[in-house]
Parts: structure tokens; C-alpha cells; sequence
């Protein structure tokens, strides 16, 4: 099987997923155990009000009327309205409206780990055995272990003590970069992301960045519960990082680069960086599960009203449907990450699908 | 090895490996007898503990099979609802005869051939082997609905429960030496000072430091036994000299790291075994009922006075204004070890029986997700084609959904209707179950490569046109090869699942009060980390971090011992509980 054959056996793979996922919800929402009736009107309600109620949302169609509503009103983002989190708005605008900050906390989230945990396994993989490994190694299985909502909490304690004279290592967080002191914001909430504007370069617009004290506003209230949300991909990536640094050092081709007499330093950066940074990919990609589940619990603790948050709202105040959509988009966006992801290995690797 | 093959009558069933050492002990029953009597010594010693052990168990057991016996009966009333009652009843005897017929297909197999002979058809193999099992079936359902529907029944369950009952008055009435009756350390001050009702009249301090020691003695001497008892059996019952497995034993001996996880590990597990009686008091007194529990203290003038727990536990609470640290007593005597939670209760009583409550989630939960695993990787690979297909599409499924908010929404969907699957452990049950479904796909995917490889080996071909069975064939020639993957998989993943119980739990969608777990504990001291009661939150994360730790350590060397140059991927594998 060529690796392009595999590649579109991938794609075409992803439409029954995604039909089956539809009826998982159809089935947990409509049929599951709890009535979308009761969960809306609550226990008091009167009996004309639910039956009302009951023929407005199609209950009483039969079943397989049922499910194709709910198929093709999800497929077309026809979601409805929220029950109780944003009465009465449309769940697709309420979903845009949050986005914002979750990509924002995404980005920084990807970003983060990637500068900080694969320069670190590389080095380890490059002094094996060495006090600095062994530092990097264990530093990684610790935070590794570490629960995101612990660390939240306990980020926060110390961020908030700062401010009161404890300072740690000397830094004042709130005092540090731009004052939160003085302006009187929180060190958590929304970042509000208002610093580009758009200039029209020959009829585009075009953003460009108009406020650096709100962008660095932005990424200071974004550095803590980014850090924490990509620790454990931080992590994966030293761990693998390591591993096939390690490996490619001992691979043939370096030997052959060391015998022709290249600089250790070509070696280095030419041949075993960009042959190690193949199997580190997938740790990439698949960071969008890592990010898309801890972003509940990190926008909770940390105030952003982001998607996750707004799911955790709609959990909590039993707005299923919502919820129900939410876990959709999510999912598309995983199914769309996926691909990519495929995408890009069938380009770079060429490797991939022989021995399928 | 020639000598020990016997002519089995039986050309289709390999020699019985039991018969086997039963003979060589015996030939010399010396060292099993010594073992035996040992372990016997062991168990006589917390022979309360034991039966409160099997009592817990049938409970489960009981529990378990009225849930399924349920099954027919609510697939019935779902149907009869849309389609009439005739309709309905005929879905209940179609969902309890499916039932009984998969029940029947693992132990059909070990049941006298006699049972279809009596029939006196002509059947070939196969008609034979169905045979069997239609006949186990309709045994299966007529005694299913002889209790279902004849007085009968109820003869049945009044003995399940004199059994039941007999069990739990041996184990509250059977003695054991870690027990709260035998060094009891709740008691009070006497007013010329000196303690009144603690274990020699010491203080409860050192009494809970007696009896906590005591159980880890007793654990490690335990443990220690079991080891003798592998080298007994290596050195005198089993028949080959050397077997793969020694190596791998020895390779985990020489790996420090593992041997640290495992210690962890043992501690974590003896702290959920021995809950009740590692806990300074009892977590019936202190946590679930402390409105209905009275206790005598010293009170300030002078006086020997009592009142309840939920009082006296609103008076110590550690919520920032006043703090019972570590090490310490509260102004009613009661003695805590680790403080006091935000809302008074005993921190070390909350902890041990939140690992209890963590161990049983993660037990349960990866215990199932392994057993569909590898059934579904069995069947898989070995009728691959349309089976294969129809696991990969419902794995991609489960996977393509993000698995931390997947749990979530179906945790509060049946939470929200009060399914009675929501009632054991306050939801704990349902959160096993749910991590069960949500966290298969990821293990059958792990082991469908090992799985896929072994199917294609010749010894697979030769059992079967030797006339095996395919469930033989499948339990005897190919799962052997996959048990060490998902022991590897499973014992990293449980990290995985701790993690995300406690990170459920802290938002208030996992495991609801009463039952203690560790992330309520982290929720309830998220305030006041940087106050004097910093404990509150602290232990329990440090706690939570020590065992995630040591179950990755475990994982890793395990993979290392079973095999170094195992291929395993570790991306795939690693237990960070989907971003919680």
C-alpha cells in the first residue's frame, strides 16, 4: 500500500468515526437515562408545560425521526439554543465567543513545552549518564506525576503570596512586567486579547499588533496556566525527546558523518536534530487531547472563559444539549488535528504505512 | 520430562499442569506443609480482618449479580414501553437467554462431555460443542426463572442471606491483631493527667503508632511469606529448573527504581487494605455518621464530658482562622496525625480510606478496560476481517472524543437521572465503569500489534488443525503472550486514572461526600495554602504525586523485566490522565 492509498484509507475512516460519535450522543442525550424534559423544567414543573415542552423539542416524533434531526442539525453546527449557561443565545455564537481564549491558552500552551521540554531531552540525550541528565530525566517523571488541578492551586497560592511581601526568589509577580498592582486586575480571568488592529495593505487587512502593553497584559495573565497546562506534555517531550536523541546519535549515518570528518557541531545540528525531531510529532499533535481536557480544569481554577470552562458551566447547571455540542466541536476539531497529523507524517516520513 | 507425559484420554486437552504438581507434592509434601502452616499462622492472626474481607466480597458479588439480573427485566420495560407489553416480554427472554449464552461460552468447555451424550444425537465437533452450550443455557435460564418467578426464590435468597449474615457476625465477632478493640487508641485525658481507655493507658499518639506499625509489620511479613512461597514452589514443585520468568524476576530485584515504585505501591495498597485501622478514628464515627456518634473528652474546667463528633469536628476545623497541624491533638483529645481537614474531619482517616476509594476505582477500572482488551484483541486478530474492523471503528470512536470530558459528561448524565449504577461508593462505581469504557481502546490498540503477530505464528496454525478449539487456542497459545503488555499498559494507565478521579472529584463531578477522596481534600484546602493550615491541600497532592509516581516506576519495570528490548511505545501509554 502506498503511503498516499493510506492516507485517504485514513480520511475516508474518519467519516463512519464521526457518525458513530453522533450516535453516542444521540444515545446518552435522547435515550440515556436522564429525560431532556425534566433536566430543562426541573421536578415542579406542571404537566401542560411539559407536555408543551415535550412536543417543542420533537419527542414525541419516533425514534429514527429523532435521530436524523439530531444528525443533520449537528453536521450543518445547527446546535440550538443554551438552556441555562447564556439563556436564549445561540450555542454556535456562545461557542465562537469563547474560543478566543482557549486558542490563546492553546497557543501558549503548545509553545511553552515545546522551548523548554525538547532542548532539554535533546541534552540529556546528547550526555547520557550525566549529573544533567539524570537532573532532566527525574525533573520529567515529577512533573510528569503532577495533577494539573494541584498544581493550579498551588501556583495560584503562591502566586497570590507575593504580593503580600513573601516574595519568592525576589519577584513580585503582581509588580513584574506590567503593574497588576496598580491597574487593579486579577492575576487570573480572561485574557481580552483586544491589542491588534487591522491595516488595509493593498486592500487586505491585515493585523498588526497596536498595544504591546495589553499583548504582554495578555501573556502574563496567560504564562501560569499555560506552563501548567502543557506540563505534561513538557514531559512526554523530554522522555521522547531523550530516547530518540539517543538513538540517532547511535545510528549509522552519524558514524559515516563522524568518519567523513564533520564538526561535531554539523553532525549535531544537520543530521541528528532533524532525524530526531520525527518520532516527537505525534507527541506534538496529540497534545490537542492533552490541551483540549485540561483546559476544564485550568479555565476553571483560572477564571478564563474559554470553551472548557463554558462545558464545565453547562455540565454543572445541566445544560446537556450544550454540553452535547461542545463535546462535538471538540471532537472535530481532534478528528481534523488527526488528520493533519497523518498528513504531515505521510510528508515527512515516508516510512509510515508500508507494514500496515 | 519424558516420564511425566501421561496418555491422556482426551486427545484434544493438553496434560493438566495441576495433576501435575499435586503429584510432586505428594512425592514431598515437607516444604508445602511448612508454607501451608505459615500462612495459616498469618491469616489466623487477622482472622476478623479476613472475613470482613470475604464479607465485602460477596457484597460486591451480590451487587454485581442483581445488576445483571436486572438487565433482562429494564431491556424489557424499555422496549415494552414503545412497542407493548407482549413486546417487551418477549425482549426480556431474548436479553436473559443471550445472557446465559454468554456465561456459558468460557465454561462450557469444562464440563463432562456425559452432558450431551445423554441426548444420544450423532453430532459432529462442532454441533457437539454447541450442543453443550445450548444445553448450560437452558440449565442457565430455568433456574434463572425458577428464582425469578417460583417461591422458590425466595428460599434462595433467605439462604444468600443467612450466608451473608453469618459472614458479617464472624467478622465482627473474630478477633485480630490490628483491630481497634485489641490497641485501642480513642480515649480521653483523666483529670490528674494519664489516659483513660488507650491501650495500656499510653497516649493515642503512640497506641495509633503501635497499632499503625503492627499492620505494616504485618503486611511486610505477609508479602515477605508469599515470596518464600514462590521459592518454595521454584525449588521443589515445578518441574523445569529454569523459566523465562526467573530471569525476569531477577531483572526486577536489580532495578532500584522499580523496587522504589513497588515500595510506594505497597504502602499505598496497605493504606487502602488496612483503612480502618490505620485511621486514628473510626471513619464511620468521624466522616459518615458524626451527628449519631458520642465520644468522652477532658473538658476545659477539670470535667470528664461527651459530645458528638460533628461538634467537636466543626471546633477543629483547619480552615486558615485555626489550624490542627500534622502531629497534633485538637482540643477534644482526638489525635491526628496528619491535621485536620477544612472541615474538621481527620486527615489521615480521610486519607486512607480515599485510597481505599482510589485503589478500588483504579483496580476496577483498568482490571475491566484490560479484560475488553484482550478479549477484543484475541478476537481480532484471531478471526481478523470484519471483526477487526468492527473494533477499530469503535475504538476510533471512543478516542476521537476527548476522554476527560467524555467521563464528564457521562458521569453527570446518569448522576443527574440517579441511576442506581451511581449509588455505590457515591458514584465511584460508575466513574470505574465509565474509565473502563473510555480508556479500552487505548490498551486494545497498544496490544493489537503483539496480538497480530502471535496470531500469525505456527504454533497458533498447528493448534488448530490439531483440532483446538478457538477459545482454546485463544486462552492457551495466544494470550500468554499478550498478559505482559497489558500489564505493562495497565499498570501505567492506573496513574492515569487516579489522576483524573481526583481532578473529577475536585470539581465537584466525580465521587460525591460522603465517601472521602483525595481531590475533595485538595478542593476543601485550595483556599488555604498559603495560610497556616497549608496542609490541608498539600498532603494530599504530595500523596497523589507519590503513588502516580511509583505506579510509572512500577510500569517501566515491568516493561524492563519482562522484556529489555521491548518496542513499547511509550506516547501511547503515558499516564498522564488526559490533561487532569
Amino acid at each position: 500500500m502506498s503511503r498516499w492509498e493510506y492516507f485517504v484509507k485514513r480520511l475516508l475512516l474518519t467519516v463512519p468515526v464521526l457518525f458513530s460519535v453522533l450516535t453516542f450522543l444521540f444515545i446518552m442525550l435522547r435515550t440515556g437515562p436522564i429525560d431532556p424534559v425534566a433536566a430543562r423544567l426541573g421536578p415542579q414543573a406542571g404537566a401542560a408545560d411539559r407536555a408543551q415542552l415535550r412536543e417543542r423539542l420533537g419527542l414525541n416524533d419516533p425514534l429514527w425521526e429523532q435521530y436524523v434531526d439530531f444528525i443533520t442539525d449537528f453536521i450543518t453546527f445547527n446546535f440550538g439554543q443554551s438552556w441555562v449557561v447564556q439563556a436564549e443565545r445561540d450555542i454556535l455564537d456562545i461557542a465562537v465567543g469563547a474560543a478566543p481564549a482557549t486558542l490563546w491558552l492553546g497557543f501558549w500552551a503548545i509553545l511553552l513545552p515545546l522551548f523548554i521540554g525538547i532542548p532539554l531531552g535533546f541534552y540529556a540525550g546528547l550526555n547520557p549518564n550525566t549529573l544533567g541528565d539524570y537532573a532532566a530525566s527525574l525533573g520529567g517523571i515529577i512533573w510528569q506525576a503532577l495533577p494539573n488541578f494541584w498544581l493550579c492551586v498551588i501556583a495560584l497560592a503562591v502566586l497570590r503570596r507575593t504580593r503580600e511581601g513573601g516574595e519568592l526568589l525576589g519577584i513580585n509577580w503582581y509588580t513584574l512586567g506590567p503593574d497588576f498592582a496598580a491597574r487593579d486586575i486579577s492575576i487570573t480571568g480572561t485574557p481580552r486579547l483586544e491589542w491588534f488592529s487591522t491595516t488595509d495593505i493593498l486592500m487586505f487587512p491585515v493585523p498588526y499588533i497596536s498595544d504591546w502593553t495589553a499583548l504582554a497584559i495578555d501573556i502574563k495573565l496567560i504564562l501560569p496556566p499555560a506552563l501548567i497546562l502543557g506540563s505534561a506534555s513538557m514531559a512526554a517531550e523530554l522522555r521522547i525527546g531523550r530516547t530518540a536523541m539517543l538513538e540517532t546519535v547511535n545510528s549509522k549515518f552519524v558514524e559515516t558523518a563522524k568518519a567523513k570528518g564533520l564538526s561535531s557541531r554539523v553532525i549535531v545540528w544537520k543530521h541528528i536534530f532533524r532525524n530526531a525531531l520525527i518520532p516527537l510529532l505525534p507527541v506534538i499533535t496529540s497534545e490537542a487531547f492533552l490541551l483540549i481536557g485540561g483546559s476544564v480544569i485550568v479555565e476553571q481554577i483560572f477564571n478564563i472563559n474559554g470553551l472548557g470552562r463554558i462545558f464545565f458551566q453547562a455540565l454543572t447547571q445541566g445544560d446537556l444539549p450544550m454540553a452535547g455540542a461542545l463535546l462535538f466541536l471538540f471532537t472535530v476539531i481532534i478528528l481534523g488535528l488527526n488528520i493533519l497529523q497523518d498528513f504531515l507524517y505521510t510528508v515527512i516520513d515516508p516510512r509510515v504505512g508500508y507494514n500496515q | 520430562m519424558s516420564t511425566r507425559q501421561r496418555d491422556s484420554t482426551d486427545e484434544f486437552e493438553e496434560p493438566d499442569d495441576d495433576t501435575l504438581s499435586r503429584d510432586r507434592i505428594r512425592e514431598n509434601p515437607r516444604p508445602a506443609m511448612v508454607w501451608l502452616g505459615g500462612l495459616a499462622v498469618l491469616l489466623l492472626l487477622e482472622i476478623g480482618r479476613v472475613f470482613a474481607g470475604v464479607g465485602q466480597l460477596f457484597g460486591i458479588v451480590g451487587f454485581t449479580v442483581e445488576l445483571l439480573a436486572s438487565v433482562p427485566t429494564s431491556v424489557g420495560g424499555n422496549v415494552g414501553g414503545t412497542l407493548g407489553s407482549a413486546a417487551g416480554f418477549v425482549a426480556t427472554a431474548i436479553t436473559a437467554i443471550l445472557m446465559a449464552f454468554a456465561i456459558t461460552v468460557p465454561v462450557a468447555g469444562s464440563v463432562p462431555d456425559g452432558a450431551v451424550d445423554v441426548l444420544g444425537l450423532d453430532l459432529s465437533r462442532r454441533g457437539h460443542r454447541w450442543a453443550k452450550r445450548a444445553e448450560l443455557t437452558f440449565v442457565l435460564v430455568a433456574l434463572a426463572g425458577l428464582i425469578a418467578y417460583t417461591p422458590f426464590g425466595g428460599v434462595f435468597s433467605a439462604l444468600i442471606g443467612a450466608i451473608t449474615g453469618g459472614v458479617d457476625a464472624l467478622a465482627s465477632s473474630l478477633p485480630a491483631i490490628t483491630s481497634r478493640d485489641l490497641i485501642p487508641n480513642t480515649g480521653h485525658r483523666l483529670p490528674e493527667g494519664g489516659w483513660e481507655g488507650t491501650f495500656l493507658g499510653l497516649s493515642p499518639a503512640v497506641a495509633w503508632a503501635i497499632r499503625t506499625g503492627l499492620v505494616f509489620a504485618y503486611a511486610t511479613a505477609f508479602l515477605a511469606w508469599m515470596w518464600r512461597g514462590f521459592d518454595v514452589y521454584r525449588t521443589h514443585y515445578r518441574l523445569a529448573d529454569w523459566t523465562p520468568r526467573d530471569d525476569t524476576v531477577r531483572r526486577f530485584r536489580n532495578n532500584y527504581w522499580g523496587l522504589f515504585g513497588f515500595a510506594i505501591v505497597f504502602v499505598f495498597v496497605v493504606l487502602a487494605l488496612w483503612a480502618p485501622a490505620v485511621s486514628p478514628v473510626e471513619a464511620q464515627h468521624n466522616i459518615y455518621e458524626p451527628n449519631a456518634h458520642e465520644f468522652e473528652y477532658l473538658s476545659d474546667d477539670g470535667e470528664v464530658t461527651s459530645t458528638t463528633h460533628v461538634f467537636a469536628n466543626l471546633q477543629s476545623r483547619s480552615d486558615g482562622q485555626n489550624t490542627i497541624g500534622p502531629m497534633s491533638y485538637d482540643d477534644y483529645g482526638r489525635w491526628a496525625p496528619l491535621g485536620t481537614t477544612n472541615r474538621g474531619q481527620d486527615m489521615m482517616t480521610h486519607l486512607s480510606h480515599g485510597a481505599r476509594t482510589s485503589l478500588v476505582i483504579g483496580v476496577t477500572a483498568i482490571g475491566l478496560g484490560a479484560l475488553i482488551a484482550v478479549v477484543l484483541s484475541l478476537l481480532s486478530s484471531y478471526y481478523k476481517g470484519i471483526t477487526d474492523i468492527a473494533t477499530v471503528m469503535a475504538s476510533d470512536t471512543i478516542q476521537a472524543v476527548p476522554a476527560l470530558l467524555l467521563i464528564m459528561l457521562v458521569s453527570v448524565v446518569f448522576q443527574e437521572a440517579d441511576h442506581p449504577i451511581a449509588q455505590p461508593l457515591d458514584g465511584g462505581l460508575l466513574l470505574a465503569l465509565i474509565f473502563a469504557f473510555a480508556y479500552w481502546p487505548g490498551m486494545w490498540r497498544s496490544i493489537r500489534g503483539p496480538s497480530l503477530q502471535v496470531s500469525e505464528q505456527e504454533w497458533v496454525d498447528a493448534a488448530k488443525s490439531y483440532g483446538q478449539t478457538p477459545l482454546q487456542t485463544m486462552r492457551k497459545h495466544m494470550a500468554p503472550y499478550i498478559a505482559g503488555y497489558i500489564l505493562i499498559y495497565g499498570s501505567l494507565l492506573i496513574g492515569g486514572v487516579i489522576i483524573s478521579t481526583a481532578a473529577l472529584t475536585f470539581l465537584g463531578l466525580g465521587i460525591n461526600p460522603p465517601t472521602p477522596e483525595w481531590g475533595r481534600l485538595i478542593d476543601g484546602g485550595q483556599s488555604y495554602v498559603s495560610t497556616d493550615s497549608w496542609h490541608v491541600a498539600t498532603i494530599p497532592g504530595v500523596a497523589i504525586v507519590l503513588v502516580v509516581i511509583a505506579f510509572n516506576a512500577l510500569g517501566d519495570a515491568i516493561r524492563d523485566a519482562i522484556d529489555p528490548e521491548a518496542d513499547v511505545d511509550e506516547s501511547e501509554a503515558a499516564a498522564t490522565g488526559g490533561g487532569a
